[in-house]
């Protein structure tokens, strides 16, 4: 079977991400010990940065098809309210759960709810979950499409908070390490290998996306069918 | 040659697995799905231009 953009995309991603995995177990070079309480637990920065970058880009084609679907009422921008959703929602889990993992190794706790940047993200990942499970759980129509698209668009907010909370309340979560404007703490291999990790996840996110839009598509095109076939043709 | 606590590493690895299997399946599983929605697809078109050529060529 011939395979599709979004599935080539979704192999290559997956390939990259494994391998992330792999260079970071075996290649990259270890924090300092003195530096970290658990520095083995450190390696899951390379999963969870890019995870978490991954997801930022599903929620901003969140907001992008939840503001289309509301101003112009376009059933692509309704795709791709459903593709940011569901990729939000998986890179969001993952972000999450690879930070509890690293939270209980270094922080003796897998969550602060002190923490803002913690909080916001977890917030994120909650409203991707309810739609996802209210689109599911609810009939196609205008009123739902407007209700879940109202949640995407004002549930955006977030991540601009959730980008600048450690830069403004660093409170348990560590500052970032890039794009600090005074140079990076990484030394190149740590940063190659997270670069690597970044573009992978990327093409992961998107190939699950653009496969996505083409389901959505699929069981819109089923539908009309199936109703034109009930139809007594 | 850097030394690692095994345990640390272990749990890392056991946490790493986890993740990475989970990505697989969702992704198999999204794969499957397009897949399966495109046979139907076509099997629907099928059925509705043997019983209304009109409709399919919309």
């Amino acid at each position: 079977m011939k395979m599709k953009t979004g599935e080539v995309l979704l192999l290559f991603g997956f390939i990259g991400i494994a391998t992330t995995m792999i260079l970071a177990f075996l290649w990259a070079p270890s924090v300092s010990i003195k530096a970290f309480e658990s520095p083995a637990a450190q390696r899951i920065f390379y999963w969870h940065v890019p995870s978490a970058w991954a997801a930022f880009i599903a929620f901003g084609v969140l907001f992008v098809g939840s503001a289309g679907w509301i101003f112009k009422r376009s059933e692509l921008m309704w795709r791709l309210h459903i593709a940011g959703s569901e990729a939000g929602l998986a890179t969001g889990l993952m972000t999450v759960w690879s930070g509890c993992v690293w939270g209980a190794a270094e922080w003796g706790t897998p969550w602060d709810w002190t923490d803002v940047r913690l909080n916001t993200f977890g917030l994120l990942t909650l409203l991707a979950i309810y739609l996802v499970l209210g689109r599911s759980s609810q009939p196609d129509g205008v009123e739902t499409r407007d209700t879940f698209a109202a949640f995407g668009l004002y549930g955006f907010v977030l991540v601009p908070v959730t980008y600048i909370a450690t830069r403004i309340w660093s409170i348990r979560h560590p500052g970032p390490v890039i794009g600090t404007g005074e140079g990076s703490s990484l030394n190149a291999d740590m940063g190659l290998v997270l670069l690597f990790g970044t573009i992978s996840f990327t093409l992961l996110i998107a190939g699950h996306m653009l496969t996505s839009m083409r389901i959505t598509s699929f069981e819109q095109r089923i539908e009309t069918l199936q109703k034109r076939l009930d139809g007594g043709v | 040659m850097e030394e690692y606590n095994m345990e640390g590493m272990t749990y890392l690895a056991v946490a790493y697995f986890g993740m990475i299997v989970a990505v697989g399946i969702w992704t198999y599983t999204v794969v499957q799905r397009s897949r399966h929605l495109s046979q139907r697809m076509d099997a629907l078109e099928n059925a509705v231009k043997t019983y209304s050529p009109e409709f399919a060529e919309e």
